[in-house]
């Protein structure tokens, strides 16, 4: 940035008693200009036409229309599917948010000294993170078959992943004060991690964990697409079929059930913090 | 007992934390350290319970080398040793009372230590030394309603639960405002006479120094500059310890 500074002089300003401070100039247009181009060029990049949306983007409302009027007799045969969708997001949300924990132990720099270790531990979990969850999904069904066991296991490893990232970026930012007391009382450092660490970072930890089941139980509606049960499977089946009235119920059902599932978590969630 | 040898300290970077240290504490005394900040007084009391590690010499405490001490032998000979921080270092999220009972974490077994359940003893213990420094209607408080001068009490009681024969205080009193100061100085002073608990403290404060300390040390570049009884130290002393710097408290009273 010292090259923009030689380009655009700093402004200078000249105080009553003639000292002189200097303030630098804005970056904010060449930031401008860089989206602008970036945006450009994404839109040459993607062939994204304003042409092509006013020639048939009505299409879009020719299926939207008959999702707007959905088959509630279909509703009898939701049920089940809707029950597995939410067994594999909460089961596998559970499962992986505590086995998240060491794993973010491992990967702090205020609690672990080794520098491989970090390095390995944080590796691992990028690439568990880059994992589309629909693949996970995918392979898990070739070790457990079709089914509702394919879709929790991928649901662990996305939450193992998610929750193992945001909860070492918080026990980075602890503040390490009591920590340090622990230790000068004799503690050893696990017995300092669980007294002095784990009540500041509890409550954010319960609250990034119910907010990631909140979000997988939209990802496990479509694990179904490549056979991981739950609502997915009768979904894929469904716009399969054309049958756009019994997907509309299914995508009415799946909005109740987030809808209901956001509120109460976003009402734990309030209280934790 | 703390007895220095020939104590050295060099850091990584070069920077030299104690020159050739030597000094006599007997239990019960209560000692001031005074200096410039850098001048190595948090490395003479953190190097007292091995919070850092000295380069060269002899460091003893009631005839244990220190620099010898295992992991496992350390951990036993800190649970004797109170520490007092300038950040008080509580863990603000939690409870008054839980905060003096970490004092016996080291001493519980996994299970209780991971769900916090404490002895009814132990509560007892943490409770009666919220009394001693006049904070006991504060127990049930959360840590971060209090203030400073409370916090540092909350502190001081957690290390009463250890039952030290040393307390070391790092800047105890920097962050407080000149009457809760002399308030926690004065929880110091008693704590000292009544228990017998050797009472060292780094301060930046020089006439609460001379006011409170039986003995002052002087340190100036990682050297004892000056050792002996507060009432002995003259402008000419402070004057060496600051290296010609008085500090603007001198210069005021």
């Amino acid at each position: 940035m010292e090259f923009y500074d030689k380009v655009w002089k700093p402004q200078k300003l000249v105080l009553s008693n003639g000292k002189v401070v200097e303030e630098k100039r804005s970056r904010t247009p060449v930031i401008l200009l860089l989206f602008i181009a970036a945006t450009y060029l994404s839109v040459r990049i993607t062939g994204f036409s304003f042409y092509t949306i006013m020639e048939r983007g009505s299409q879009f409302f020719v299926i939207l229309r008959q999702m707007l009027s959905p088959d509630f007799s279909y509703l009898g045969s939701i049920w089940k599917p809707l029950l597995d969708t939410i067994k594999m997001s909460l089961l596998g949300s559970f499962l992986g948010s505590i086995l998240a924990v060491p794993f973010a132990i491992l990967a702090s720099y205020n609690l672990v000294k080794n520098k491989v270790v970090l390095a390995v531990v944080r590796v691992f979990l990028s690439i568990v993170r880059t994992i589309p969850t629909l693949v996970t999904a995918l392979l898990a069904t070739y070790i457990w078959g079709l089914g509702t066991m394919a879709g929790t296991f991928a649901i662990t490893v996305f939450t193992f992943s998610y929750v193992g990232k945001q909860l070492y970026e918080m026990i980075e930012t602890v503040d390490m004060g009591a920590y340090e007391a622990m230790e000068a009382i004799g503690a050893g450092r696990a017995y300092a991690f669980l007294s002095a660490i784990l009540p500041q970072v509890l409550p954010g930890y319960l609250s990034v964990s119910l907010f990631c089941f909140e979000g997988n139980v939209r990802y496990a509606a479509i694990l179904g697409y490549v056979g991981a049960g739950g609502l997915g499977l009768i979904l894929n089946e469904k716009i399969g079929w054309r049958e756009y009235d019994s997907v509309g119920m299914i995508l009415l059902v799946l909005f109740g059930t987030v809808l209901l599932i956001e509120t109460i978590s976003h009402a734990i969630r309030k209280k934790l913090m | 007992m703390i007895e220095f040898k020939d104590v050295s300290k060099i850091y990584s970077n070069g920077v030299v934390g104690l020159d050739h240290v030597n000094l006599t504490i007997e239990q019960g005394e209560f000692v001031g350290i005074i200096g410039l900040s850098g001048a190595g007084k948090s490395t003479l009391l953190r190097s007292i319970n091995r919070m850092h590690d000295i380069t060269s010499g002899s460091l003893m405490v009631d005839g244990l080398e220190i620099s010898k001490l295992k992991t496992k032998e350390l951990r036993n000979f800190r649970r004797k040793i109170g520490m007092i921080f300038q950040s008080f270092n509580l863990v603000t999220r939690t409870t008054v009372i839980r905060n003096v009972l970490m004092a016996k974490v080291p001493d519980m077994t996994f299970w209780r230590v991971l769900l916090g359940v404490f002895k009814k003893e132990d509560k007892i213990e943490a409770l009666e030394n919220l009394d001693k420094v006049g904070i006991l209607d504060k127990a049930y408080i959360r840590a971060d309603q209090l203030s400073g001068g409370q916090q540092q009490r909350v502190a001081l009681a957690r290390t009463l639960t250890q039952n030290p024969q040393i307390i070391l205080a790092d800047e105890p009193v920097a962050a407080l405002d000149p009457v809760t100061a002399k308030q926690v100085m004065n929880d110091f002073k008693r704590i000292n006479q009544e228990m017998n608990i050797s009472i060292l403290i780094n301060i930046h404060h020089v006439e609460l120094a001379l006011e409170y300390a039986d003995r002052i040390i002087g340190i100036r570049a990682g050297k004892i500059v000056y050792d002996g009884p507060s009432k002995d130290v003259t402008e000419e002393v402070l004057n060496t310890i600051y290296e010609g710097k008085i500090p603007n408290e001198m210069e005021e009273a």
